[in-house]
């Protein structure tokens, strides 16, 4: 089972994943803040981290805690918010064929929007179990661990410095799409659209479906004019 | 810890699990045509543009420019073919230069 080749498969997914941690930890840190503020003991903040490793479904679940919403609602509104990952997990399983059932769902646990996106644009060669396994390690470790950081020092770091951090995540993402897109004008012109589109849904639905929507949708279309040769992704997960 | 606490966060698991496990439950049973082949793999880049454009711009609601300066200096970074790690950081000490001005 674990040979040489998965280890050294599981190595590069941890290496890949150092980007993760490094927007997970300050993400992590900001979510901890927000849940103190919305009356979330330590433990509790810590706990919610470690079973739903869903950012921002947790802030706003936290947000809505503290207006005293009904655990249901709450509980529904996360299930909306993260409706997303049925269609990137559908993605990554898609890469995961090789792997049994049992790594397959334990893999699922960690399909986030930033595990999903290294993984699906990740060189040809880094799309097995392993490697997923190990950005699914980075970012469960980082997310609770910037977590229990946040509930410790939300007092000790400058207001400033956490602001700052709240972009990572963002440039993160932006990170792995410009050499793509530079190298594929249609691809490009796809997300282009795609961005224009999920701008106009939000003044018609909630922002979570029309992130849902766009990216369906534009990926439909993106079917019919945006050339993908043997590519994999292209380049990169540096 | 609460009752209530512990109650919300294992039905958040539940709900947020139950998407993500559905298709490494059923990918055996499913074989996809070249056509939804391509549209897998189309969707992360369509998610990024979704996940950025516009949620980066209310990053902080109050100053839409510390998302925009953020997400243009990653991207120029990114352009220039600089190691993502670069491109987070700079994006990261620029949002903090940015609120020192």
């Amino acid at each position: 089972m674990w040979n040489e080749t998965k280890r050294a498969q599981y190595l590069a997914g941890l290496r890949a994943g150092i980007s993760i941690i490094l927007g997970f930890i300050p993400v992590g840190i900001a979510y901890a803040i927000m849940a103190g503020q919305a009356g979330l003991s330590g433990a509790e903040t810590v706990l919610m981290s470690a079973t739903v490793l869903a950012g921002a479904s947790q802030m706003m679940a936290v947000g809505m805690y503290a207006q005293g919403a009904a655990l249901v609602t709450i509980i529904v509104a996360t299930f909306v918010l993260n409706l997303r990952h049925l269609i990137m997990s559908t993605c990554v399983m898609n890469e995961m064929r090789e792997a049994p059932l049992g790594i397959r769902l334990l893999g699922a646990f960690g399909v986030t929007d930033e595990t999903f996106a290294m993984f699906t644009t990740a060189r040809d060669g880094h799309s097995n179990s392993m490697f997923f396994m190990g950005l699914v390690t980075c970012a469960y470790t980082s997310w609770v661990g910037g977590t229990a950081i946040g509930v410790l020092t939300s007092n000790l770091l400058p207001d400033l410095l956490s602001a700052s951090l709240g972009i990572s995540l963002y440039a993160m993402f932006v990170a792995i799409l410009v050499p793509n897109l530079t190298k594929n004008l249609r691809l490009a012109l796809l997300a282009v659209l795609t961005a224009a589109v999920n701008t106009l849904l939000r003044n018609v639905m909630d922002g979570s479906w029309a992130l849902v929507a766009s990216t369906v949708l534009c990926a439909g279309i993106g079917v019919f004019f945006v050339p993908l040769e043997e590519q994999g992704g292209a380049e990169d997960a540096r | 810890m609460r009752a209530e606490l512990i109650l919300l966060c294992f039905g958040m698991m539940a709900v947020t699990y139950l998407p993500r496990a559905l298709p490494a439950a059923l990918v055996d049973k499913l074989k996809f045509s070249p056509r939804v082949e391509k549209f897998l793999k189309l969707i992360p880049y369509t998610a990024m543009a979704a996940l950025v454009i516009p949620g980066a711009f209310t990053v902080d609601a109050a100053r839409p420019e510390i998302g925009i300066v953020g997400v243009l200096v990653a991207g120029l970074l990114a352009w220039r073919k600089l190691p993502m790690m670069v491109c987070v950081i700079g994006a990261i000490v620029a949002d903090f230069l940015l609120y020192l001005l």
